[in-house]
């Protein structure tokens, strides 16, 4: 099942999903207001695209997805989600380790 | 650039849903006839079975124009008959196609991306597959097979098919899919724009590689014949140009063309 972040009622009309089909690379999470879509890299933290404009989106919504305990919940599920391409790449270690 | 909107007016104010997006309104047959020859390349007409089949009958033979027609309404069959001739598409609602809700599906054809944006579909359970109605009234085609089960994650239900979040997710049961995930793996343009409006990526052929791999859920050591190192390697732009029997190798576990993976 896509996983949705709990938002306060203030954001009724904003979703923050992961869904069980997505572009993979990079990890993140897409934030939803009608027919718009932001995605947040959950490696950087940093809006991926630059159009839709990314300050659209209100700071106070930001704040909450960025939260510690709700950035902590979406990279967990992205993780449980995408184990192959987890937030914390296990593939780098690899790369060090082939220099 | 989207193709123009025009709406053919009943007395129930369909313009007035679509005013942000700035539609052309026809009342007339005259005016019918001047929006149809006015956008030669073809537009978006929206209309209610009804009315527009009462002004097309008014006016002379109308020239071929690639214009798209979205019925707000089903027809009857001579009518969707006498429209398929003269429109290059007809989407209209019926038993076999499921529609957003219709303030949603107002929302997505006011919107400039609507082209990126679903309204609709049918499954298709004797070609597997599901055909997906853009906003532009193209549509695409995407094989069940491509609607991956993660472990533990909830299954497909092909039979529970609906578009949600105005035309950004594919339902199906419990299992969701993202709009966009599906345009960037079946149509080339649109990985060309969403490449464009990125903020920082990695543009390199081993940038493309890497993206395409994860996509298909493998890795480094899953491509017969070549080494994880040797994958590595092309990804960390060590190497820039992979060798043909490299790349021919690398495409044909990737389910691509070789020259398709630099568009990833």
């Amino acid at each position: 099942m896509a996983y949705s972040l709990r938002l306060p009622g203030k954001f009724k009309q904003w979703k923050v999903k992961i869904r069980d089909r997505e572009t993979v690379e990079p990890p993140h999470a897409t934030v939803l207001r009608k027919t718009l879509a932001w995605r947040i890299n959950l490696r950087t933290g940093e809006f991926m695209d630059a159009e839709p404009d990314p300050s659209e989106v209100p700071k106070a919504l930001v704040k909450v997805i960025e939260g510690e305990a709700n950035w902590r919940t979406l990279r967990d599920h992205w993780d449980s989600m995408y184990p192959h391409n987890r937030v914390e790449s296990e593939e780098k270690n690899e790369e060090e380790s082939d220099e | 650039m989207s193709e123009p909107l025009v709406i053919v007016e009943d007395n129930k104010g369909l313009a007035a849903h679509l005013a942000a997006a700035k539609p052309v309104s026809a009342f007339s047959a005259k005016q019918v006839h001047a929006a149809w020859t006015k956008y030669v390349r073809g537009a978006i007409w929206i209309a209610r079975p009804g009315p527009i089949v009462k002004l097309l009958a008014e006016i002379d033979p109308l020239s071929k124009t690639p214009h798209r027609l979205l019925l707000i309404g089903s027809p009857r069959a001579p009518e969707r008959a006498f429209l398929r001739a003269i429109f290059e598409r007809v989407v209209a609602p019926d038993d076999e196609i499921q529609m957003l809700k219709l303030d949603d599906l107002f929302e997505v054809l006011g919107s400039a991306r609507r082209a990126n944006l679903f309204i609709g579909g049918a499954v298709a359970p004797a070609a597997k597959s599901v055909v997906l109605i853009r906003g532009d009234l193209t549509s695409l085609v995407v094989p069940f097979s491509w609607f991956v089960a993660r472990l533990h994650g909830p299954k497909p239900d092909f039979s529970a098919f609906e578009i949600i979040d105005y035309g950004q997710t594919i339902k199906l049961g419990d299992y969701e899919a993202a709009a966009d995930a599906v345009l960037y793996e079946f149509d080339a343009e649109f990985r060309r724009q969403e490449r464009k409006r990125r903020i920082s990526d990695d543009k390199s052929f081993g940038g493309a590689l890497r993206r395409l791999r994860l996509q298909r859920g493998l890795g480094r050591d899953d491509f017969p014949g070549l080494s994880a190192k040797t994958i590595a390697r092309i990804e960390r732009g060590d190497v820039k140009e992979p060798h043909g029997e490299t790349l021919i190798r690398i495409a044909e576990r990737l389910g691509v063309k070789p020259d398709e993976i630099a568009s990833f």
